[in-house]
């Protein structure tokens, strides 16, 4: 019976998901006509000069001699039909060059939450448990540096400490790219890229979760089932990890829901200074070279992301906290 | 023992005839990788539809050009092991080299040069639209023979033939599909030294070893890797580290290029770049008052201290200058030296009593009128440069308000709306005048919505027709007097100032030998670099 209700809830939150997204297609089509110049004019710019014929050509090939209304009413028909164009720029088409991104990011977004989450959540409980003791002081000052410290500089400071002085890890890239490993070693070698980048892209999220996940246990050891639970006789320990944890979770999880949504975005300054190949940096790229074909697909896939994780979040509530209902009617 | 003593004198005599050869004595060796950083990443590999900067850094290792140039900007022998120009300079015939293959491993024959010039160059490439205007056919008696028929003659087409700026694609290959959107662009196919494995967005594009390439022995090094990294201080980090060995073109700004000369590890190189001579320009919207007087503009151009400029914000790479045309065409003759100098100590004064002159007093407040500068959204130094403008203009009573914006926008205002006072720029004179100088100030390349062209709006029937001359001029002593006589007017009228020209930085990492050996720098083939 809940089984069902949960997926008939999901198939109603993906039906009204796609106004959602729509809207944002549109909203974001009619912005980036806002922006000045376009594609064939930085096209141009960039092969430092070009014929007005050469101009004119691009432009009737890329359809941007056409009145804005038809160009938008063109592209919502071709998203309705998962088309998501070609972008000249790149001479290939869009959906091509975002799924080549989709990976890394993928791969860097989990890591980064995995790093965040679970860090925040440990540190967030020991400085909890010892509260107003030398450990919490040591984290909850260490958070606030973290939180405030800007990310392209942590960035480079790795690399200066850790690449360069003690040379344990890459610069930057994906992979080592003078002896292209295979097979195991390759793993191994993208694992070794994805430590820095992960640790300067987690550290601002771990600094939020601590302090969050800090203050919401020191409410929820005030409870009442926290009291009746002592007055059971269980150890402080015991409560916190048995009883209070639980509660305790909801709010970081939905930061975390939040939160991808933002490193999507977010994670440009760390691709750039660690030449991860990531999908922020192609959608920065894109906005600077007017390619909205590219930067519109990068949108659109972002908004369907958001839609599906905001789901995966309220069903993670459900498996929490027991008392919350699907798709009820109240 | 004998057999010994006698192979002894087989390896002697090998020997003597490599050292014949004329190898020079430090041994080449073979193998090696050799990572570039190129900045930005390359829309596209098709050099033949975009000449954008780092698609040539790219492409120029995988096609070749008719021809190769010397540091003096000579010709050599590439793809055409001879040619001939007709006393008309209206027939140009080139002999094709024998036995050469592309990628494929098909065979490369005039038919390839007929169709790269006449059906892609010629029609889609950026500026060979203008560079082969002038060709009418291209006629192939022979496989091996190639002849170029000319409406009038082109002297500066000679200069065009790169592997960079004209590379020879193969017919079989590109003459199926709209050339524009062809699917080989992104995997291409050439006659070069290196072939094309992959290109994985946003990481690197990965060229191997041309094992059949024509050149014998050639290249040595196994592998070129092109790396994309975004970030300035991770690019200079990445050297410093020896994970990448060569970045050009400014990928490395001039502050961290100094920090990096100091390595023991790392060498900077300012040669290379003498086929492309960026020449930094103070642009005025010449149409617009108070710019359409020339005082005004020549004041301007009085009042900003060169060596200044040079020393502090390029750091020492670069050489003040007056006029349009590089001093790297000094050995064509192309060069002169004799315009108006503006770099002279005291130009504020001679600036200020131009501008009294000119009907412009200070007021009250010692400031004559106000503008605004669009700063060059290129960078850093850029950025300074417009600072500095502001500063300089400052002494000489005239208040400039900055204003920044993106490339896309900032293209849109001074080459489509022409929405601006002063602005600054730097343009390459490429290979020939005729191909970089005459678009800034000729007035057929007043067209609104083309970018780096003449966006001063800058017109005299006698500049023109000066232009117009020398574009045709097959003798080049005639050639340079009439090259001498427009600088000299345009310098004087000063439509632009002409500041500096810019010694781009190469940072090399030492263990790699013979990288730069050519005048087109980065944008040439690496055939002969190797590593120790």
């Amino acid at each position: 019976m809940r089984g069902l209700r949960l997926i008939s809830f999901i198939m109603t939150r993906l039906l009204q998901a796609i106004p959602v997204v729509l809207g944002v297609v549109v909203l974001n089509f009619l912005l980036l006509q806002l922006a000045p110049g376009d594609a064939a004019t930085v096209l141009a710019g960039e092969a430092g000069g070009a014929p007005p014929e050469y101009v004119e050509q691009l432009r009737a090939r890329f359809g941007l001699d056409k009145p804005v209304l038809v160009q938008l009413g063109l592209y919502l028909k071709n998203i309705l039909l998962l088309d998501l164009g070609f972008s000249f720029r790149n001479n290939a088409p869009v959906l091509g060059l975002i799924l080549d991104r989709l990976w890394p990011t993928l791969l860097l977004m989990g890591a980064t939450l995995v790093v965040s989450v679970g860090g925040g959540v440990m540190l967030g409980v020991i400085a909890a448990l010892g509260v107003r003791t030398w450990r919490d002081h040591l984290i909850s000052v260490a958070a606030v540096i973290a939180y405030a410290t800007p990310l392209f500089w942590i960035g480079l400071m790795l690399i200066l400490v850790f690449s360069i002085r003690l040379d344990w890890f890459p610069t930057s890239g994906m992979e080592d790219v003078v002896a292209f490993h295979e097979g195991w070693a390759r793993v191994a070698d993208i694992a070794h890229h994805l430590v820095l980048p992960t640790i300067t892209l987690s550290l601002f999220y771990l600094a939020l979760y601590t302090r969050l996940m800090r203050a919401t246990v020191l409410e929820q050891r005030g409870a009442e089932y926290a009291t009746t639970a002592r007055a059971k006789g269980l150890t402080e320990r015991t409560i916190t990890l048995r009883h209070v944890l639980r509660n305790a979770l909801l709010p970081v999880i939905t930061m975390a829901g939040v939160q991808v949504g933002a490193l999507l975005g977010g994670s440009v300054v760390v691709e750039t200074v660690f030449a991860w190949p990531g999908l922020g940096q192609l959608a920065y790229q894109s906005l600077f070279a007017r390619d909205f074909n590219l930067l519109l697909g990068i949108f659109f896939l972002s908004a369907c992301l958001v839609v599906i994780v905001n789901i995966i979040v309220d069903v993670v509530y459900v498996l929490l906290d027991p008392r919350i209902r699907v798709g009820g009617k109240a | 023992m004998r057999l010994v003593r006698r192979l002894v004198v087989v390896a002697g005599l090998g020997l003597t005839a490599i050292s014949l050869a004329g190898l020079p004595a430090l041994a080449q060796k073979r193998g090696g990788t050799l990572v570039q950083i190129t900045q930005p990443e390359p829309p596209t590999l098709g050099s033949y539809v975009s000449t954008a900067n780092p698609v040539g850094q790219v492409a120029s290792k995988i096609y070749d050009g008719l021809l190769e140039y010397d540091f003096d900007l000579k010709p050599l022998p590439s793809l055409a092991e001879s040619w001939t120009v007709a006393e008309d300079g209206k027939t140009v015939t080139f002999k094709l080299r024998a036995g050469v293959k592309f990628h494929d491993g098909k065979p490369f024959t005039s038919a390839d040069v007929q169709y790269t010039f006449m059906d892609v160059l010629k029609k889609v490439h950026p500026r060979g639209i203008n560079t082969f205007a002038e060709v009418t056919a291209v006629e192939t008696p022979d496989p091996q023979t190639a002849i170029f028929r000319l409406n009038r003659p082109a002297p500066y087409m000679m200069a065009a033939l790169s592997g960079y700026e004209s590379p020879i694609l193969p017919k079989h290959v590109f003459s199926q599909g709209d050339i524009r959107t062809h699917q080989n662009a992104n995997s291409p196919v050439g006659t070069g030294p290196f072939k094309f494995v992959e290109w994985r967005r946003g990481e690197f594009v990965r060229l191997d070893r041309n094992a059949d390439y024509w050149k014998p022995g050639l290249p040595y090094l196994d592998r070129i890797v092109v790396r994309f990294i975004g970030d300035t201080g991770t690019r200079a980090a990445a050297l410093e580290k020896g994970e990448a060995h060569i970045a050009g073109f400014g990928a490395v700004p001039y502050n961290d290029v100094k920090k990096l000369e100091k390595l023991p590890n790392i060498q900077i190189v300012t040669k290379g770049y003498e086929m492309l001579s960026p020449v930094v320009e103070l642009m005025f919207n010449t149409k617009k008052a108070p710019f359409d007087n020339a005082k005004v503009r020549q004041a301007i151009s009085y009042a900003i201290d060169r060596k200044f400029v040079i020393d502090n914000i390029w750091f020492g790479f670069g050489k003040p200058t007056n006029g349009p045309i590089s001093s790297n065409f000094a050995p064509t003759g192309l060069y002169s030296a004799d315009v108006t100098n503006y770099n002279v100590p005291d130009g504020v004064e001679r600036a200020n009593k131009l501008l009294d002159e000119a009907g412009f007093p200070r007021k009250a407040d010692g400031i004559r009128f106000e503008i605004t500068h669009d700063i060059t959204p290129y960078g850093e130094e850029w950025r300074r440069f417009g600072e500095y403008t502001q500063q300089a203009l400052a002494k000489i009573g005239i208040k400039a308000n900055l204003r920044y914006e993106d490339v896309a926008t900032w293209l849109k205002r001074i080459y489509t709306d022409y929405d601006y006072d002063v602005s600054s720029n730097h343009l390459f004179n490429l290979a020939d005048p005729v191909l970089g100088v005459h678009r800034a100030f000729h007035s057929r390349f007043i067209r609104p919505g083309t970018v780096f062209v003449n966006g001063v709006r800058w017109s005299t029937p006698q500049t023109d027709e000066l232009m117009d001359r020398a574009t045709i001029e097959p003798d080049a002593k005639k050639r340079a007097a009439l090259y001498a006589e427009v600088q000299k007017i345009v310098v004087d009228q000063a439509p632009l100032a002409w500041t500096h020209e810019i010694s781009f930085a190469t940072v090399l990492d030492k263990r790699y030998r013979d990288v730069i050996v050519s005048p087109l720098g980065l944008f040439s083939s690496f055939d002969r670099a190797w590593r120790e």
